[in-house]
């Protein structure tokens, strides 16, 4: 195992990096990104297209050399142990295509081949994912036919073939329909229950939401929030209760939950209030409405969403919160390495200076 | 959500395939395209054998010209064609190969501890086995046109060999292309280059024939050697300019094994250049 | 409205269609044209490759010009000349061809036809492209080949039925190219045309006389048409004016557009019926 000069080089964490920089020429897609996975954990690494995600995701799973700093998967150096490794981690990634040529039960073949399966297992391994991701029917059919849902099903089967600790998943339900998606995240849940640590990379905040115990906030190359979803939350501020009263006793009211916070903007008709003290303060508030002889009609409490956290971190909204809130969206497009990488360095240039 | 918070690092088994058994992996992969995807790979075998017929029909009055190693046009002209047709199987793959690039396929394979000397070789068994294909259909569409063997059955093994080294140093020049262009752009310079390659050396005519400018090139050209191998088994032995006799001999065959050695080499290399390059 | 005025507006429309079609099929053929210059790529294998065989040919088979049944030449890059022209010919006409297939493939056919733009024209333009290219080629190959020892012995004369046989080759040819892409509406069928073309060259006198030929090569190069074709052209280049050479190389070719513009309007009319 090398040892790095100057880094945690014990660190047992299954992904580990420290001042990760890659350039594309000029352009700095990943800026010294610093991360910390911890062994069976998922974890969501989000951004919008061209923040760096891909860029990350190539370094960690050996495809493209750091231009500076170090990374560990698995507990070995990704450029000096490239090797050991590869046969620790899967990869679904969202541009690794799939033959269409070739059935499932061969590309599968061929999977387990190239991670030197040995030949007796194969058949079994191969037959046991295909169950496992609910394609033993199509196993025959050349990949061409598949729907995306299978495909994305089968990419993930062929990450599984040699049972890694580590799975990367980058963006693993773009473009699938909602059944295919839940599908999808039923089976992250099993594979992390199993022990597999996963790294998920993900535009879906809802997603990051369902499945990740920790996130990390990607843009412009740089790491700019990282945590559990419900400590990154809290950071944003206190969570908002919505009040609906009689039209008579708004002013009242208004009066009353201005002891328990800074009054918020809400729909017509209603009140909010950000709750200092956090949602445990619920129940001090009705109790104090009550006293007062307010009939309170409606109450409910919004926790700052990953989107609020996304935004306060980036000072934009992932695409389709921004008509909501008025920010910016997220623009720019990310692609792959060696000469995709580098279109993609151009584009997050261009998005960088827009 | 459930985690288990223990190492997982046992988990894996963290085996790694032998090299010729990802390399025989990836050659089957390659030869399951001839029948799925026939168009890729007809061309360049229907291409061998319009060339023997046509050009051993069209030139067939240069068998007169004095000095001429062979009365049969065929007996020139056929062993040009399956070596040609072999260098096409060969850069076939790097056709492949740009096409697993430009899909994102090829991430997989690298992504995989298959150890990176078998991404090379798995296409190069591919190749040897298309060109061998190859290399037996033409030939014998030359005999069934009249094509004669004179130097015997080491003749034959001497156009073999000479096909499955064409077509090693063409798998080479292919992958080493389809790695640095990553698109069609390769392709062209793939095909324009082994072209133009195969056709300043002996391909029409033999030295003793030809005059000027051409004469030169071919004498320098490595392929000239490689033909010139290739082509014992039917056409007349000669030295300086005259005709001896039919047969295999050592004097015609080691300019050929040095030239198939040294192209290989240095296109594997190249290869392999390559493909190092896209890891940076 | 008036029927008077009805009659004025038909009569304005009829003359417009009139007067438009000219223009329309000189537009559709400066676009050909366009898309001839500004793609290099497609253009340069033609005008390359057949330059590449002569040279080839020359070193290779000018001794085989002393042997009986071959005319008297100085040089065998005399006797390739006119193979050369067909080939680039062909090579442009398979080029022209494809981009009409890519048009329909695109939508950008459907497109010229929604428009009021004459339905021949459409056709008549991309051919008068093909054969504008095929003259400057065929002047091309000539002019160049001059300055290595080839002497049109007609002249200037025989230079110009030369450039003028080109652009006939390119009319001809580019008919049966069009006529393929117009039916198939595929770039990769048209094409798949060129190993056809290329194998009917190899079966004619384009590259050896006939004379040298024997068996069913001789025959076949007796019947094929494109043997008479670069015979006339050749004998402009080789032995000097005669009737009968320029005959040859201009009647010829039109013979062949007589078979192929008839495909191609026929191949339009069964596409127009099918929008």
């Amino acid at each position: 195992m090398a040892v790095m000069s100057g880094t945690n080089a014990n660190n047992d964490s299954p992904i580990y990096a420290e001042g990760l920089v890659r350039h594309f020429g000029d352009v700095k897609a990943v800026d010294g990104v610093d991360l910390q996975v911890n062994a069976g954990e998922v974890f969501g690494f989000l951004g919008p297209n061209g923040a760096g995600k891909s860029t990350t995701v190539r370094m960690l799973t050996t495809l493209l050399r750091p231009t500076a700093g170090v990374a560990r998967v698995a507990g070995f150096d990704v450029v000096k142990e490239a090797d050991q490794v590869r046969r620790r981690i899967g990869v679904a990634l969202q541009d690794a295509a799939i033959d269409p040529l070739m059935t499932g039960h061969e590309l599968l073949a061929l999977q387990a081949v190239l991670y030197g399966i040995p030949k007796a297992k194969v058949r079994d391994r191969s037959r046991e994912l295909l169950e496992r991701v609910g394609l033993t029917g199509a196993a025959d059919r050349r990949v061409g036919t598949y729907s995306g849902g299978m495909r994305r099903r089968l990419d993930l089967a062929l990450s599984l073939i040699h049972q890694p600790t580590v799975l990367f998943l980058d963006e693993p339900t773009t473009g699938l329909d909602p059944m295919s998606r839940l599908a999808l995240w039923e089976e992250v849940r099993r594979l992390n229950a199993e022990g597999t640590t996963v790294l998920l990379t993900t535009q879906y905040l809802e997603e990051a939401d369902q499945l990740a115990d920790r996130i990390a906030i990607i843009d412009h190359g740089k790491i700019v929030r990282q945590g559990e979803p419900r400590e990154l939350k809290a950071q944003v501020g206190a969570p908002t209760l919505v009040i609906t009263v009689p039209a008579g006793q708004l002013d009242q009211a208004r009066e009353v939950l201005r002891s328990f916070g800074e009054l918020r903007p809400t729909a017509e008709g209603s009140l909010g209030v950000g709750l200092s003290a956090g949602a445990e303060a619920v129940p001090a508030v009705v109790r104090s409405l009550d006293d007062s002889g307010m009939q309170v009609q409606h109450l409910a409490l919004n926790e700052p969403s990953l989107d609020d956290v996304f935004a306060e971190a980036t000072g934009y909204r992932l695409e389709g919160a921004a008509s909501a809130s008025g920010l910016p969206q997220a623009q720019g497009a990310e692609g792959g390495t060696g000469k995709r990488g580098r279109k993609r360095g151009a584009n997050e240039s261009a998005s960088e200076s827009a | 959500m459930t985690s288990t918070s223990t190492s997982t690092f046992a988990h894996a088994p963290a085996t790694r395939a032998t090299t010729s058994r990802a390399a025989s992996g990836l050659m089957m992969r390659g030869l399951r395209t001839i029948t799925r995807l026939p168009s890729a790979f007809f061309p360049a075998m229907l291409m061998p054998i319009f060339q023997s017929v046509a050009f051993s029909g069209t030139f067939f009055a240069i068998t007169h010209v004095p000095g001429f190693p062979t009365d049969r046009s065929i007996n020139w002209f056929m062993p040009l064609g399956v070596l040609m047709g072999s260098a096409f199987a060969g850069v076939g793959l790097g056709f492949s190969l740009i096409r697993d690039l430009e899909t994102g396929f090829f991430d997989r394979l690298r992504m995989s501890p298959a150890p990176r000397n078998s991404l090379i070789l798995g296409p190069m068994y591919a190749a040897w086995f298309r060109s061998l294909f190859v290399a037996v259909v033409v030939a014998g569409v030359g005999f069934a046109l009249g094509a004669r063997l004179t130097g015997g059955v080491l003749g034959m093994v001497m156009l073999f060999g000479g096909a499955m080294g064409i077509a090693t140093v063409a798998t080479g020049w292919g992958l080493g292309l389809a790695f640095i262009f990553q698109d069609m752009r390769g392709a062209a310079i793939m095909q324009l280059g082994l072209f133009i390659s195969m056709f300043l050396s002996t391909a029409q005519a033999p030295l003793s024939v030809m005059t000027g400018w051409l004469h030169g090139v071919a004498s320098l050209n490595p392929i000239t050697n490689i033909l010139r191998m290739s082509r014992q088994g039917f056409v007349n032995h000669t030295v300086n300019g005259h005709t001896v006799g039919p047969g295999v001999t050592w004097h015609d065959t080691w300019g050929g094994l040095i030239a198939i050695v040294g192209l290989s080499v240095a296109a594997v290399i190249f290869a392999r250049r390559g493909l190092n390059k896209l890891d940076a | 409205m008036s029927t008077g005025t009805i009659a004025t507006r038909t009569e304005f429309a009829h003359s417009a269609e009139t007067s438009h079609a000219w223009a329309q099929t000189m537009a559709m053929s400066k676009r050909s044209i366009i898309a001839i210059v500004r793609q290099p790529a497609l253009i340069i294998p033609s005008l390359i490759f057949p330059l590449f065989f002569a040279a080839l040919g020359a070193s290779s088979f000018n001794r085989a010009t002393q042997l009986p049944g071959f005319p008297k030449v100085d040089s065998f890059l005399a006797l390739t000349l006119a193979a050369s022209v067909l080939q680039g010919v062909i090579f442009g006409s398979v080029t022209g061809g494809a981009a009409l297939a890519v048009d329909i493939e695109t939508g950008f056919f459907d497109r010229l036809l929604a428009s009021p733009t004459s339905r021949v024209s459409i056709l008549i333009g991309r051919l008068a492209g093909n054969a504008l290219f095929g003259s400057v080629e065929a002047l091309f190959f000539t002019l160049v080949m001059i300055p290595f020892g080839v002497n049109i012995r007609s002249g200037p004369a025989g230079i110009a039925v030369i450039t003028l046989a080109g652009g006939l080759i390119g009319l001809s040819i580019g008919g049966f190219m069009a006529a393929m892409a117009l039916r198939t509406g595929s770039a990769e069928a048209v094409q798949g045309v060129f190993p056809l073309l290329f194998v009917s060259m190899f079966f004619s006198s384009a590259f050896f006389p006939r004379e040298t030929m024997q068996g069913i090569y001789r025959t076949i190069a007796n019947y094929n048409p494109l043997s008479h074709l670069y015979e006339g052209m050749r004998d402009l280049v080789i032995t000097g004016w005669s009737f009968d050479a320029v005959l040859k190389s201009l009647l010829i070719p039109v013979g062949i557009g007589f078979a192929s513009i008839p495909l191609a309007l026929l191949a339009l009319r069964r596409r127009l019926r099918a929008v």
